[in-house]
C-alpha cells in the first residue's frame, strides 16, 4: 500500500482536476444548515402546511394518462368489462372471478408507459 | 534419368485418371437416365419426409411444448417496471443530494419499523451526512458500554463506530408489534429481492386506491399488485407532503420512494462508486498497456519487417534443371 499511497499522491497532484474532501468542505454548509433549521422552523411551518396541500404526486398523473392514452386502450378496455362482469355477478352470488390478472395488465401497461416521463419529472 | 522416368508416370497416372473420369461419366448418364422414369415419386418422398418432419416436431410441442404453470399471477406478483435509473448506468454514481433525501425519509418514515442494522454512522461519513452531523445523529442513542470496575454495564451515547439501531429489540417483539408480520431488514433489501429497485419503488409506490373488484384481501393486510400473493401486512406509508426536504424539493410520494430506494440501494452495495472507478481504472491501464504492447511490437519486429529475402540462384545450376 505505502508505493501505491505515494504513486496516487503523485498523481494527484499532477493531475489537472481535484479531489473531493469528505471533511473540510462539507462542514462549511452544516454549519448554515444548523443554523437555519434553529431559526426557521416556525416560520415553515406554517407556510409548508399550505404547500403540502398543492404537492400532487406526478406518478398518479401520468399513469391515469397512460390508462386512457390509446396505447393502453385494449387492457383497459378488458379491465372495465371484467369490473362490470364481476360486480354483477357478485349479486347472483357466484363471484368467484377477480379482475387482478386484468388489474395487472393494465398498470403494468401504465407504469411501463408513465415511467421515462415520471423520470424526467422526479428529481 | 529419374526425371524421365517421373514424367512418363505422371504420364501413365494421367492416363489413369482419365479412363477413371470417363467411367464416372457414364455412370452418371446411366443413372440419370433411370431417374427420369419417376420424377414424382421423388418428389412425393421430400414432400411426405418434410411434412413428417414439421408435423412430428408441431406435435411435440402441442403434447410437451407449453409450460405449466402452478401459480396464478397474482400469487406471482406484478413484475416491476424497469425504471431509469440513473445511478444504474455503467459510468454513473450515486446522486449524492438523492442519498441525503432518502436517509431522511428512512428516519422520518421507515425507521419506525425497519432495521437498517448493517449500517454503522460511519459510512454515512462522506457519502450523506458530515462528519459533525453523523456524529450529532450517533449520539442521539445510547447503547452499552464495556463492563466498569463494578462489573456493570452502563450507557454511554453513541459513536461513529456504532449501528443504527434497531426500532425493536429482537424479531419476536417486532412480530408482536406488527400483527405477526416481520417488518424486514432494509441493508441488504434491494440486493434481497427480485427486481431491486424497480421492486421496490414499485412497492411503495404501487398501492390501489382500492383493490381491484372481486380481489381477496386477508385481514390485517393490503393489496399490492407487486407483492407476491398481492396481500402485504405493510400499508401504504408514503403520501404526498410527508417528509420536509431541507432542499425544497416537493416530497411527492413518487419523490420520496425514488430517494428512498436509491438510499437503500447505496446501503445495499455502499462501494457502487469506488467500483465502478475501478472499472474505469482497470479499462484505462489496459488502454495504456495495449498501446504499449503495439509500440514494443513495431520495435521487435522492426528488423524482421524491414528486411529483403532475395533468392539469387547459381546460373550454371539453372541450365541443368530446363534440359
Amino acid at each position: 500500500m505505502g508505493i501505491w499511497d505515494t504513486i496516487t499522491d503523485l498523481v494527484e497532484a499532477a493531475a489537472p482536476w481535484s479531489t473531493a474532501e469528505a471533511e473540510a468542505p462539507a462542514e462549511e454548509p452544516k454549519e448554515e444548515t444548523s443554523e437555519d433549521s434553529k431559526e426557521e422552523p416556525e416560520e415553515e411551518e406554517a407556510e409548508e402546511e399550505d404547500d403540502e396541500e398543492e404537492i400532487e404526486d406526478p406518478k398518479e398523473k401520468l399513469e391515469e394518462e397512460c390508462k386512457n392514452s390509446k396505447q393502453c386502450a385494449p387492457a383497459k378496455h378488458h379491465f372495465d368489462e371484467c369490473v362490470e362482469r364481476v360486480t354483477n355477478a357478485s349479486d347472483d352470488e357466484e363471484g368467484k372471478e377477480d379482475c387482478v390478472e386484468e388489474f395487472f395488465h393494465l398498470a403494468h401497461c401504465a407504469s411501463q408507459c408513465a415511467a421515462p416521463k415520471l423520470w424526467s419529472v422526479l428529481k | 534419368m529419374l526425371a524421365r522416368s517421373g514424367l512418363r508416370s505422371t504420364r501413365i497416372l494421367n492416363g489413369a485418371r482419365n479412363g477413371a473420369t470417363a467411367f464416372t461419366k457414364r455412370s452418371i448418364s446411366s443413372n440419370s437416365r433411370a431417374s427420369t422414369e419417376s420424377p414424382m415419386k421423388l418428389n412425393v418422398t421430400v414432400a411426405a419426409s418434410t411434412a413428417l418432419a414439421i408435423g412430428s416436431v408441431a406435435w411435440y410441442y402441442h403434447l410437451y411444448g407449453s409450460t405449466a404453470h402452478a401459480m396464478t399471477p397474482a400469487e406471482e406478483g406484478l413484475h416491476p417496471t424497469a425504471y431509469p435509473w440513473v445511478h444504474q448506468q455503467w459510468l454513473k454514481t450515486f446522486d449524492h443530494q438523492t442519498l441525503r433525501r432518502g436517509f431522511q425519509v428512512y428516519r422520518e418514515v421507515c425507521a419506525a419499523c425497519h432495521s437498517l442494522s448493517r449500517v454503522p454512522y460511519r459510512t454515512l461519513v462522506g457519502t450523506i451526512l458530515t462528519v459533525d452531523e453523523a456524529k450529532e445523529l450517533a449520539e442521539e442513542n445510547e447503547y452499552d458500554t464495556e463492563p466498569n470496575d463494578e462489573g456493570e454495564i452502563e450507557k454511554r451515547p453513541g459513536k461513529l463506530s456504532d449501528y443504527i439501531p434497531a426500532p425493536y429489540k429482537n424479531d419476536e417483539a417486532a412480530r408482536a408489534a406488527n400483527n405477526g408480520a416481520l417488518p424486514p431488514d432494509l441493508s441488504l433489501i434491494v440486493k434481497g429481492r427480485h427486481g431491486g429497485c424497480d421492486y421496490i419503488f414499485s412497492l411503495l409506490t404501487g398501492y390501489p386506491e382500492e383493490p381491484p373488484a372481486g380481489a381477496q384481501v386477508g385481514a390485517g393486510l393490503n393489496f399490492n399488485p407487486y407483492f407476491p400473493g398481492t396481500g402485504i401486512a405493510m400499508a401504504r406509508v408514503l403520501y404526498d407532503g410527508l417528509v420536509e426536504y431541507e432542499d425544497e424539493t416537493p416530497a411527492s410520494a413518487s419523490q420520496m420512494a425514488k430517494d428512498v430506494t436509491e438510499f437503500l440501494n447505496w446501503a445495499a452495495e455502499p462501494e457502487m462508486d469506488d467500483r465502478k472507478r475501478m472499472g474505469v481504472k482497470v479499462l484505462t491501464v489496459t488502454a495504456v498497456l495495449f498501446a504499449l504492447s503495439v509500440w514494443v511490437k513495431r520495435y521487435k519486429w522492426a528488423t524482421l519487417k524491414s528486411r529483403k529475402i532475395v533468392y539469387d540462384p547459381p546460373k550454371g545450376a539453372s541450365n541443368n534443371v530446363r534440359s
